[in-house]
């Protein structure tokens, strides 16, 4: 079962057995903490039968839906209101994002447009404007969707994220944060709290790209994320991120390998790209079939790195 | 369990007894009788019950209503002054930019903000339908949506604004 | 002259969502998991015990309190297959499509009923699938009703003109295909109504989002068996229909447990379950042959149609009767000698199919003007010469039709020109040569269509009926009545400005009143709403300005050809400073009216009584057999860019040319083409409802079915010309579903010519950027 911020065994597994167009909200009890440590004792005092939740634009759409259900009583922690996690912190080589960041804030932000300008290019197209005053990065990252479009740039990015429980925080990398889909590593009574985004370097160049069956508004049949160090003309590092085509969103670790060292020249970005859709398995679903996943990842990773090329020259 | 809730609703603090579960969509409704606000999908995609939450556009449908305490919030009834139309609705009717009606007061709310905020900047026809991706018309092609949203803007330049 | 839109817009609208009554209960639907099971056992009893909820209503309870839905288009007689299967508005022993109600529980609030709904426990036993119409038609498939020979609806032959003869005369015949994707109308506002059943005088009165309220009282009344004269339907604002919303079928289930509980009933129904078990539409595939000779002249079309009609229509041979159209519409605009076309329907475990803009007409048209652009093709002429070549001309009007139809007016070729100098045709193609050196895609499409306009059928509920009352208060205001509802079309600023003009009044005087069941007529369907209805309100506001003649000129003591009716003054030509406004006018007739007032004559002769009711018939249909009236023309040119290795197209230029003969208001028009050109173009590059293998629907939020948003949707440069109908009253022609047409078969169109270099033929939609890319590679041999 999928989970926003852990913290879910009051959610109940009983199959949707009728089919509902629209289902009831659960009775709950909204709470509403200001600090960290508010926070941390009403986990505490809750413990297992608490919801966490800050923008609730995934929480409220999959209770109508029914693909969550929970029992009357649900203890709901609403974190949107605690300062310290909705802030945009410049540190000296990182950013430092509050969960409770919403995916407007990253995309009005100087800062994070000049230290990761990819995840504003990724921001910029998800959702509406209307969901992204209210939709968090936190929430982005804990629903743990395979097409979640934050995580292909902090894939890139070497991001890790800040969790915090009654024991204190500790940090994971990104890439081991999503273990399936709306899966990851957060347990009961664990709070996702920070991102943590090292700033883009002098030669360092990255960008995003995904496709969808329509424009706007939609979610993604394939994202690309890419980012390049280069080393005078040869590619010194390269990261390469997928979402929509793994359980989780991926990096492609052989692609990003062939690349180091070596000129980015048409025909070095075309083997790139093709192994990086090699190294893919995607799967067939409703927005797209594997083969035609396959197909445009290679395409989005070649354009991914000519835009990384264009934006450092 | 009833919960008491208190916010600016349309300029004046308003208070409500709601449950912790409704939503803004319904509180605004239900008990606030602000049927401007409309519902269809409630999911967060068609976008008919934007309201204005502390100046910002959102969905009223993916708001708990128990979350806006003490917030500021605005529907297209808070427009209207005196029994007089805004300016915006003013270029809304006198462009034709609403049809069956249905997604004009969401549709109204973005566009407020976005002529709000854009100060001097002149709206492009590219920046307003970027700003407008998450109302969805079914009637109007968003043609004269956008050419309204235009005439608004000059309205609130020559200063007839509020 | 706005004043709906005014309303609307300061937030005063009231639509379904917006009822409210004293003692009002909810109501929801709870729906089938499975697309064909048998329902083996309902227990309601955990729903019942929710504190809150008044009752569970389930096919028990239907069928023991209401009747069949009622059959409202039969074509038995006419020696045709047309299968009609007997069902209720909820069925009490199988389900056959994926979110057919099994139970409606009703409940102090819309969120005990919610709670409830997912309470009441059904017990289903699954049955094999005829999830789609290859499937269905199978020898030995699994039945959607028992009763039938097969799964086969109606297969319905025509044979127009001399089709053999058309093929004995070809040079060349050309095979084509093409098929459409099943799509919905999906207005943002899905429907809803409340049901008060006042139990003291065995009267239903309902309120909510009625298109055609007339028809649902009728269909209701059957439905429930309560005499017509004691139900009364009315419309309230509607939040967009396109046809979804014209006929009633969950409305019977609310009105029944208003009956039962004795309480207003409201049900609004969640968007998802309007997707899930509304209307469907399209989901044809054809399949034909069309003879030409060298020079281009068209000959003939020897086609099917195949449908997958989804079950039976809740409309009862309503989806059936779509077919019609589909089989007639290819003639177009085009003279021809001969047409065979036959249409088949198949029933298969998916929800209905119903009335969507086109209703069939486009259908005919999208596939013949995409044969017409390969004959063009294989003829080595641009599609822009083919179509000169054989439009009918404008001197031949009227034109009838190898179909029956009989073509009212227009330019075509005039029509046609002006796309193409709008669109700067060679500019675009020269420009497309410069760019495809570039290795990019750009293609143009071009397609002219007719709309036929104004449906009158016999045999079914469209029979072309309409009723219009134009009357002039006591204090001098006017009210119009019809059976026109305001679905956003611009009901009220038409019938106002027709109304004010005859009148000689300001418009803001006009009341365009609400329409109740009281009004007879089917409403706004088939771009009836310029023609019929409009025709009406005209007929009756001329009928009403010769007894406002006939009284003022007693009452100014002048002859009746010096009255001069203007902004609202009654004036003696001669003298304008006697006038008396409408008010004083009326005043004096409805409380005056005695011996010293009016003429005694005029009195008997009801001359006096400024109140006038009629009806109005078309002209044409009745002697020719046509079923429409007007046929407003089109002429759509596209430029699109294609990324072939993502797939995706992009809309660069949009051009339409629209002849809707005379115009009553050009913004109210403009509204109906953008839209409509969205639409098509929703349908032609995203729109589409797709079932799994289980039968189960897998589009079936906003999320997933995609219409365009305002970044999607291309800026439409519009001309008008004006070639009035001699066959409606204002020369207005009904033009709603016109655009759709048109744009859809010209974005694929556009398609196509973007990848003449792959030779693909784009005859597939909705063509994804997943469909498109997957044609590249076919066409390349491309393949991991």
């Amino acid at each position: 079962m999928p989970d926003t911020y852990g913290n879910n065994t009051m959610m109940t597994t009983r199959p949707a057995n009728n089919f509902i167009g629209s289902r009831a909200m659960p009775e709950l009890v909204y709470n509403a903490p200001e600090t960290m440590q508010d926070l941390m004792d009403l986990i505490s005092t809750h413990g297992p039968f608490a919801k966490i939740v800050a923008g609730c634009t995934d929480f409220i759409p999959s209770i109508r839906t029914g693909r969550w259900r929970f029992d009357p009583g649900l203890n709901l922690i609403d974190i949107s209101k605690i300062k310290a996690l909705n802030r945009i912190e410049n540190k000296e080589d990182i950013l430092k994002i509050g969960a409770g960041v919403t995916l407007t804030q990253i995309l009005t932000s100087p800062v994070v447009r000049a230290s990761c300008p990819v995840l504003t290019q990724a921001v910029e197209q998800m959702a509406s404007l209307q969901v992204r005053n209210t939709a968090t990065m936190g929430g982005n990252l804990c629903m743990a969707s395979p097409a979640a479009d934050t995580a292909p740039p902090l894939l890139v990015s070497d991001a890790w994220v800040l969790i915090q429980d009654a024991q204190g925080s500790t940090s994971v990398p990104v890439v081991d944060f999503f273990t399936g889909p709306g899966q990851s590593i957060l347990t009961p009574g664990q709070v996702l709290t920070h991102i943590c985004i090292p700033k883009i370097k002098a030669k360092e160049s990255a960008g995003f790209r995904k496709i969808g069956t329509r424009t706007a508004v939609i979610i993604s049949i394939v994202s690309a994320a890419v980012k390049i160090r280069m080393d005078g003309d040869l590619c010194e590092t390269a990261r390469i991120a997928f979402g929509s085509v793994a359980p989780t969103p991926v990096r492609v670790a052989a692609a990003e390998q062939f690349l180091a060292g070596k000129p980015l020249e048409k025909r070095v970005i075309e083997k790139c790209a093709g192994m990086a859709a090699d190294e893919i398995s995607p799967i067939t679903d409703l927005r797209a079939s594997a083969v035609y996943r396959k197909d445009v990842a290679e395409t989005l990773v070649k354009r991914c790195i000519m835009d990384c090329l264009e934006a450092l020259t | 369990m009833k919960i008491p809730l208190t916010f600016v609703l349309n300029h004046q603090k308003t208070t409500f007894e709601i449950d912790p579960w409704q939503t803004l969509l319904e509180v605004l409704r239900n008990q606030g009788r602000k049927t401007s606000v409309h519902r269809s999908c409630e999911e967060g995609e068609c976008g008919a019950c934007t309201v204005l939450l502390n100046n910002k556009p959102v969905n009223s449908c993916l708001v708990l209503a128990a979350s806006v305490q003490g917030a500021s919030v605005m529907t297209s009834e808070g427009l209207v002054k005196n029994g007089r139309p805004h300016p915006l609705m003013k270029a809304f009717t006198d462009e034709l930019g609403i049809q069956c009606g249905f997604c004009t007061p969401g549709m109204l709310m973005n566009a407020y903000a976005l002529i709000q905020d854009a100060g001097d900047t002149v709206l492009t026809d590219a920046v307003i339908r970027k700003a407008l991706e998450g109302n969805l018309c079914r009637c109007t092609g968003y043609i004269n949506i956008v050419k309204s949203v235009m005439v608004a803007q000059k309205s609130k330049l020559a200063g007839e604004w509020w | 002259m706005k004043k709906r839109e005014e309303r609307l817009i300061l937030g005063k609208g009231q639509y379904a969502d917006d009822l409210e009554f004293n003692n009002m209960a909810h109501l929801v639907f709870v729906g089938s998991p499975h697309a064909h099971a048998k329902i083996v056992s309902i227990d309601i009893t955990r729903a019942l015990a929710l504190p809150g909820v008044v009752t569970v209503v389930t096919g028990k309870e239907v069928a023991a309190h209401t009747r069949h839905l009622p059959v409202q288009a039969n074509f038995t007689s006419k020696g045709w297959t047309w299968r009609l299967a007997e069902i209720y508005a909820i069925s009490s022993d199988k389900v056959r499509w994926y979110g057919e109600p099994v139970a409606a529980v009703v409940a102090e609030t819309e969120e005990i009923a919610r709670q409830a709904a997912e309470l009441v426990s059904v017990r289903y036993d699954l049955l094999p699938l005829a999830g789609d119409l290859r499937t269905a038609l199978n020898p030995g498939a699994p039945k959607v009703y028992e009763d039938w020979e097969d799964n086969k609806q109606v297969h319905l032959v025509f044979d127009f003109g001399d089709p053999d003869k058309a093929f004995a005369m070809a040079d060349q015949v050309l095979s084509v295909t093409n098929r459409e994707g099943r799509v919905t109308g999906l207005p943002i506002e899905p429907r809803g109504c409340v049901g008060v059943y006042d139990t003291k005088n065995d009267t239903l009165e309902m309120w909510g989002s009625f298109q055609t309220p007339f028809l649902a009282r009728h269909n209701i009344s059957a439905t429930l068996g309560i005499p017509e004269a004691k139900v009364k339907i009315n419309a309230v604002d509607i939040g967009g229909a396109f046809g979804l919303k014209i006929h009633a079928w969950k409305e019977n289930v609310v009105a029944l447990a208003s009956k039962l509980t004795g309480r207003p009933v409201k049900w609004m129904e969640p968007h998802r379950d309007f997707v899930t078990t509304g209307p469907h539409q399209r989901d044809v595939f054809w399949d034909g042959k069309i003879a030409f000779k060298n020079d281009g002249t068209l000959l003939g079309l020897k086609a099917t149609v195949f449908h997958d009609l989804g079950v039976e229509s809740t409309n009862k041979g309503i989806a059936a009767l779509s077919i019609f159209p589909a089989c007639s519409s290819p003639t177009n605009m085009y003279k021809w000698v001969g047409m065979h076309v036959e249409g088949i329907g198949t029933v298969t475990n998916k929800s209905f199919y119903c009335a969507y803009r086109g209703y069939g007409k486009d259908k005919g048209i999208k596939f013949i003007e995409g044969a017409i652009n390969q004959v063009a093709k294989q003829l080595n002429m641009t599609p822009e010469a083919i179509r000169m070549k054989n439009f009918i001309q404008p001197h031949e009007f009227p034109y009838h039709q190898i179909n029956n139809y009989v073509l009212d007016s227009g330019d075509y070729p005039a029509v046609l020109n002006k796309a193409m100098e709008m669109a700067d045709l060679d500019g675009f193609r020269k420009h497309k040569k410069e760019l495809a050196d570039q290795g990019r895609y750009l293609g143009i499409g071009l397609v002219t269509a007719i709309e036929p306009a104004g449906v009158a059928v016999p045999n079914c509920q469209m029979g072309g009926i309409t009723e219009a009352r134009v009357l002039i208060t006591p204090d001098g205001s006017v009210e119009v009545h019809s059976d026109r509802t305001e679905i956003g079309q611009g009901t009220e600023i038409s019938h106002a400005t027709i109304v004010a003009d005859i009148l000689g009044m300001d418009p803001a005087h006009i009341h365009v009143k609400r329409v109740t069941s009281d009004f007879i007529g089917q409403g706004p369907l088939s771009s009836r709403g310029a023609v019929y209805p409009a025709s009406a309100v005209a007929k009756a506001a001329r009928l009403l300005r010769e007894k406002v003649v006939k009284c003022a000129a007693w009452l100014l003591k002048i002859s009746q050809d010096q009255v001069v009716l203007e902004k609202g003054f009654i004036y003696p030509a001669d003298a304008p400073e006697k006038k008396i406004s409408y008010a004083q006018f009326a005043e004096k007739v409805f409380f005056f009216p005695g011996p010293r007032g009016l003429d005694p004559e005029m009195l008997k002769a009801h001359d006096h009584l400024l109140d006038v009711t009629t009806t109005w018939y078309s002209p044409t249909t009745p002697e020719s057999g046509s079923s429409y009236t007007s046929f407003c023309v089109s002429a759509d040119i596209a430029a699109v860019e294609v990324d072939i290795d993502t797939g995706v197209t992009q809309i660069i230029k949009y051009v339409h040319v629209h002849d809707a003969g005379t115009i009553i208001n050009s913004q109210v028009v403009d509204g109906q083409i953008h839209g409509g050109i969205i639409q098509g173009i929703g349908e032609a590059l995203y729109e589409g409802l797709n079932y799994d293998e289980s039968g189960l629907l897998q589009n079936t939020s906003f999320s997933n079915y995609l219409i365009p948003t305002s970044v999607e949707a291309p800026d439409i440069e519009i001309a008008h010309l004006e070639t009035p109908s001699p066959f409606s009253e204002t020369g207005s022609k009904g033009m709603g579903e016109a655009p759709i047409i048109g744009s859809k078969a010209v974005i694929l169109d556009a398609i196509e010519d973007a990848l003449t270099p792959f030779g693909i033929r784009v005859n597939d939609s909705p063509a994804t950027p997943e469909k498109v890319r997957s044609w590249i590679r076919q066409a390349t041999g491309q393949g991991r």
